[in-house]
């Protein structure tokens, strides 16, 4: 495995050649080139906000990617944070990241006692890549982090317990953006945790020391949760979603929260009274969106006197998985994985600042 | 000190190499001589006695109840903790206490007062490590020495010969000899296991964190660096007082040194995110290039002759925020030039701001807290010093202005935004012009007067950019010229010619919302200062006139100083437009200043003429033209005359005054007899001897005068021709 993960590498970006980087005497041309660089007022920003996607095609992800891995990945509730491109990351330098980040972890518990890098420790971290899940050349492979302890009574053999894990991964990420950076910057801006807040807080620390980026954390606003919303329902067909489940939160004193479960096939029936509006089967346009929630909206209207709209969606579940304004995803189907990645990884690139 | 000499020498030569006999036989030569001059000049000084003192008193010497010895003490020690020492009298000292010459309690004390007043020779130390060999000291007493050297490592003038001792050095510390730095370091980790976190352990460690970061990970704890700072405080806190009143003698290189390092993080951080990172070296050193040069990391950094000297073997540091604010590495970012370093710059520091005021996560508040108003100014400062925009700072701003309510933090926004380059004109308007019309409208007289000089700023720096690149390229101007993406003098032009326009309108609008309130008037007539003169000053084919809503509010204003501003530019409108006419008949150039301009310039110039000197207003055909029957109604007496030198409200107590001097004894005033015969004369003298050289300026450049047959001296403006 590790032999595999290590021949693996980072994708290079020749067409960089011509459009080199930015520096900070080099602003002419990114006025110029403002619509995908985000160099704008909210305007330009808002044309970058795709306004419409493709419809999601169930696709045995298994095929491409290691079923184990992809266990990894399905059934958990992970925290999202979005990252600015890595400076000097080597895909095949991940034993040694591995040693450093232990290191790291053990010297930063144990504050004031020095570290000798590649020592046995009471901490083991694992980096690995995870294949396949990239779609196009420019995609880094993603990479998966684990932190493994050592129990210091356990016996030789014993597993040991993993207590921190998380995923830097970029899915169909803009092409523009990714062909900007110069060649020595790896792009993986969605960056998924699980596990103790103060190990995450080591984790991230040390990425920031060794390559140079920034973290920062990832909210998923209304618009995106409604779009998970459509996204999951229309996979009804395919998939029995079982529920959909919508949380909102009133602006009232004190604030309101409404949980609103609607019938699967009801929920299809009202995407699917939408989707006829559109001609073209493949791609779903954010008006469809809308127009969903504005139905589910009414409905509840018409039954119980409150209009949803004027509060904020803060949680959506289906069978399929579950996600929260915060900032927390779940998937519970590996089948639709592509299609919740590019839609976080859109949000975490709409977070860089430049 | 002859017994000193050779004291040390024979010392040195037992203890270790040859060569540093050599170099200190030398430093104590110079030394001498140095004291024999100090010694003819002022053999009276009770300091240098105290020093000769020390110099020269016998081994064995005893030190209970000997006062000479208090006395030279008591003089030295007051000169060290006050003044600091010079480093003549360092090396007195230190060889006078490592001889143990009156035993180890004179040692300790003498340590105590060491402070250096500039640097600490070199050979100094290194006879004291070598009085360290001998061995006769109590343990506490070599440490403290240790401590000291630590202390005032960096004032050390030279270290190559120190570095050739390390060996010795760390033979105290680990009384085994090391020879391998990978040894080393497990020795030292060897003993910290054996020893717990000693201190000074982990400073050595941390050095190696510096030098070999891929051999050792530590982290730093803040209370145990207070607490290890306790150790040293006495040495530094005399020696950052001494410095602090020595400031300016001190060698500027304290001032230079990377000032983030020293930060101190005590206070808990809520926001993560405007922690300007400490220096600290890549672990990443992949390339083999750099594996077999040796690196000189930027924590090493503390002087510019350093800089220069290592030009070509500085390692950018792991994180590039940490260049924030230090202006020596700033200065090696400039040199270098290289596009990866200034990106991973542009992505924290955009970061940075991003978080703070447009993602607002740092607990709810965002852009009040005192660490953000400390990275804006960082920020500034850092700009200035490389007189240039970050574009992550440019891009952010865009995105700002459109929700920036005008009061947070204005001085530092509106600074960030007078450092913005040059914006194309296709989207300036979008981009600058939108955002900034509905803050200026909707905010008070201060914030309009500062978004004016704000402009005014920008638009001087844009010009002082112009002419430092044009010169380099001929007229076709590529600003950047190492970037594929050049912007053509035209380009450059129409960016200019938006901005001024732009900045005429809100002018014009902002004197009527503020009913021609003259400070915003003084600002608008800054921003002019720099319009009339973009081509005589910066060489750039360009002149545009001020808007009507501009020009008469201050040929108009009540306070004289804005009248005689305006004369002035009129006068600098009129050099720039001769000027460039001159040019464009001499070369035939292509360019050429379109006719508008100059008729724009004529009527004013006219208007200002007719209505100042010939007391002509509201004539049929003139720019304010008043219907004659109205002008009745008012019952204002000659009302052409109204705004003359004499009549005008702005000189009015200036006529009054002349006139008081010229007839002392008449009861009746009678302006009007200012204007008769040489009683003008005097009066112009006598407003242009009040300070209104713009006045002046104005009138002996665009008036001739002519006497017409009855008493009235009239003038002409000197218009140009089309």
């Amino acid at each position: 495995m590790e032999e595999r993960n290590s021949t693996e590498k980072t994708p290079c970006n020749n067409a960089l050649a011509q459009r080199r980087s930015k520096s900070y005497r080099q602003s002419m041309r990114s006025c110029v080139e403002a619509t995908h660089l985000a160099y704008t007022s909210g305007l330009l920003t808002a044309l970058r906000i795709p306004r419409s996607r493709k419809a999601p095609k169930s696709r045995d992800i298994t095929k491409q990617v290691d079923p184990d891995q992809v266990a990894l990945l399905v059934k958990k509730e992970w925290q999202l944070s979005y990252v600015t491109p890595f400076y000097q990351f080597r895909h095949t330098q991940l034993k040694s990241y591995s040693k450093q980040l232990s290191a790291f972890i053990v010297s930063e518990k144990q504050q004031g006692l020095a570290i000798e890098v590649g020592q046995e420790l009471g901490f083991k971290v694992n980096f690995s890549v995870v294949l396949g899940l990239a779609e196009t050349d420019k995609d880094a492979e993603t990479v998966f982090i684990q932190i493994l302890s050592k129990q210091a009574f356990a016996a030789k053999d014993d597993a040991q317990k993993v207590v921190w894990s998380g995923w830097l991964t970029c899915v169909n990420g803009d092409l523009d953006y990714l062909r900007s950076l110069p060649l020595e910057f790896v792009s993986l801006p969605l960056f998924c945790t699980r596990g103790p807040e103060s190990l995450t807080v080591l984790v991230k620390s040390w990425f920031e020391k060794t390559f140079d980026c920034c973290f920062g954390p990832l909210g998923i606003n209304s618009t995106n949760l409604q779009w998970l919303a459509s996204l999951w329902t229309g996979c009804h067909p395919t998939i029995n979603i079982q529920y959909l489940k919508l949380v909102w939160t009133l602006p009232t004193l004190p604030p309101m929260d409404v949980t609103y479960t609607v019938h699967p096939q009801d929920a299809w029936e009202l995407w699917d009274s939408m989707r006829q509006v559109d001609t073209t089967e493949d791609s779903i346009s954010i008006d469809e969106v809308t127009g969903f929630i504005k139905g589910l909206q009414s409905h509840f209207f018409r039954h119980f006197r409150i209009d949803l709209s004027a509060g904020s969606l803060m949680q959506i579940s289906t069978a399929l998985g579950s996600s929260h304004h915060s900032g927390k995803i779940k998937i519970a189907s590996p089948n639709y994985i592509p299609t919740i990645l590019q839609l976080l990884t859109e949000c975490a690139l709409l977070k860089m600042p430049i | 000190m002859v017994a000193t000499a050779n004291l040390s020498r024979s010392d040195l030569d037992s203890s270790s190499g040859s060569d540093l006999s050599v170099s200190s036989r030398t430093s104590n030569r110079s030394l001498r001589v140095v004291e024999k001059e100090r010694r003819k000049n002022e053999a009276g000084d009770p300091f240098l006695l105290a020093l000769k003192y020390f110099s020269e008193v016998e081994a064995g010497t005893p030190c209970v109840g000997n006062d000479v010895l208090e006395r030279n003490l008591v003089q030295v020690e007051r000169v060290g903790l006050s003044r600091g020492l010079p480093p003549e009298a360092i090396s007195v000292m230190l060889d006078y206490a490592m001889s143990l010459r009156m035993g180890g309690v004179m040692c300790v004390r003498v340590l105590k007062f060491l402070i250096p007043a500039t640097v600490v020779p070199q050979e100094a130390v290194v006879r004291a490590v070598a009085w360290l060999c001998v061995s006769k000291m109590a343990i506490s007493t070599q440490v403290l020495f240790l401590k000291w050297v630590l202390t005032v490592f960096d004032m050390i003038d030279s270290k190559d010969h120190i570095r050739a001792i390390y060996g010795f050095i760390f033979h105290f510390v680990t009384e085994e000899n090391l020879v391998f730095r990978p040894f080393r370091v497990r020795k030292l980790l060897d003993l910290q296991t054996k020893m717990g976190r000693q201190p000074f352990l982990l400073l050595v460690l941390s050095l190696y964190k510096v030098f070999c970061p891929e051999l050792v990970t530590l982290a730093l704890p803040s209370r145990m660096r207070s607490g290890f700072k306790n150790h040293n405080s006495t040495w530094k806190a005399a020696l950052s007082a001494v410095q602090k009143r020595n400031k300016g003698q001190v060698s500027s290189d304290i001032s230079l040194t990377l000032g983030v390092k020293h930060k101190t993080d005590s206070r808990k951080r809520k926001y993560h995110h405007l922690e300007v990172p400490l220096l600290s070296s890549s672990v990443q050193r992949n390339s083999p290039s750099s594996s077999s040069r040796k690196v000189f990391p930027l924590e090493q950094l503390h002087s510019f002759p350093q800089l220069l000297d290592n030009l070509h073997r500085i390692e950018l540091p792991s994180q590039m925020g940490s260049l924030l604010g230090s202006s020596l590495a700033l200065c090696y970012l400039d040199y270098v030039q290289d596009d990866s370093a200034f990106l991973r710059l542009n992505f924290w520091l955009g970061h940075a701001l991003h978080e703070e005021f447009l993602f607002c996560s740092g607990d709810g508040g965002s852009g009040s807290s005192s660490e953000a108003l400390h990275l804006l100014n960082r920020l500034l400062s850092t700009q200035q010093f490389l007189q240039e925009g970050f574009s992550s700072s440019e891009g952010f701003l865009y995105k700002f202005l459109n929700v920036w309510d005008g009061s947070l933090l204005r001085p530092q926004i509106l600074g960030l935004l007078s450092d913005i380059p040059v914006v194309p004109s296709s989207c300036i308007n979008q981009l600058l012009f939108e955002p900034l019309v509905q803050l200026f409208f909707t905010s008070t007289l201060f914030f309009k007067c500062s978004v004016i000089d704000c402009l005014n700023n920008m638009l001087s720096k844009w010009l002082t950019w112009h002419s430092v690149y044009a010169l380099e390229d001929g007229l076709d101007i590529s600003l950047h010229s190492h970037t594929p993406m050049n912007m053509t003098l035209s380009g450059f032009m129409d960016s200019v010619v938006e901005l001024v326009r732009f900045v005429g309108r809100l002018a014009a609008v902002g004197l009527q919302l503020e009913g021609c309130h003259s400070l915003l008037l003084s600002f608008i007539l800054d921003f002019y200062e720099t319009v009339c003169d973009m081509f005589l000053k910066y060489g750039l084919p360009l002149v545009v006139m001020p808007p009507v809503g501009v020009f008469y509010p201050a040929l108009f204003a009540t306070d004289p100083v804005s009248v005689d501003r305006l004369g002035y530019i009129m006068y600098r409108y009129k050099k720039n437009l001769t000027s460039a006419k001159c040019q464009q008949q001499e070369t035939k150039q292509a360019f050429h200043i379109s006719r508008q301009t100059y008729r724009e310039f004529n009527h004013y110039l006219l208007f200002m003429v007719s209505c100042l000197w010939n007391s002509k207003m509201f004539l049929p055909g003139m720019a304010i033209e008043v219907d004659q029957e109205l002008l009745a109604l008012s019952k204002v007496p000659k009302p052409w005359t109204s705004f003359d030198l004499i009549h005008h409200p702005a000189f009015l107590g200036y006529a009054f005054d002349f006139h008081h001097k010229c007839w002392p004894e008449r009861k009746k005033m009678d302006l009007n007899s200012i204007k008769a015969g040489k009683h003008w004369d005097w009066y112009l003298e006598f407003l242009f001897s009040q300070g209104f050289q713009g006045l002046q300026q104005f009138v002996q450049s665009s008036i001739t005068r002519w006497s017409a047959a009855g008493t009235n001296d009239q003038g002409q403006g000197d218009r140009l021709s089309l």
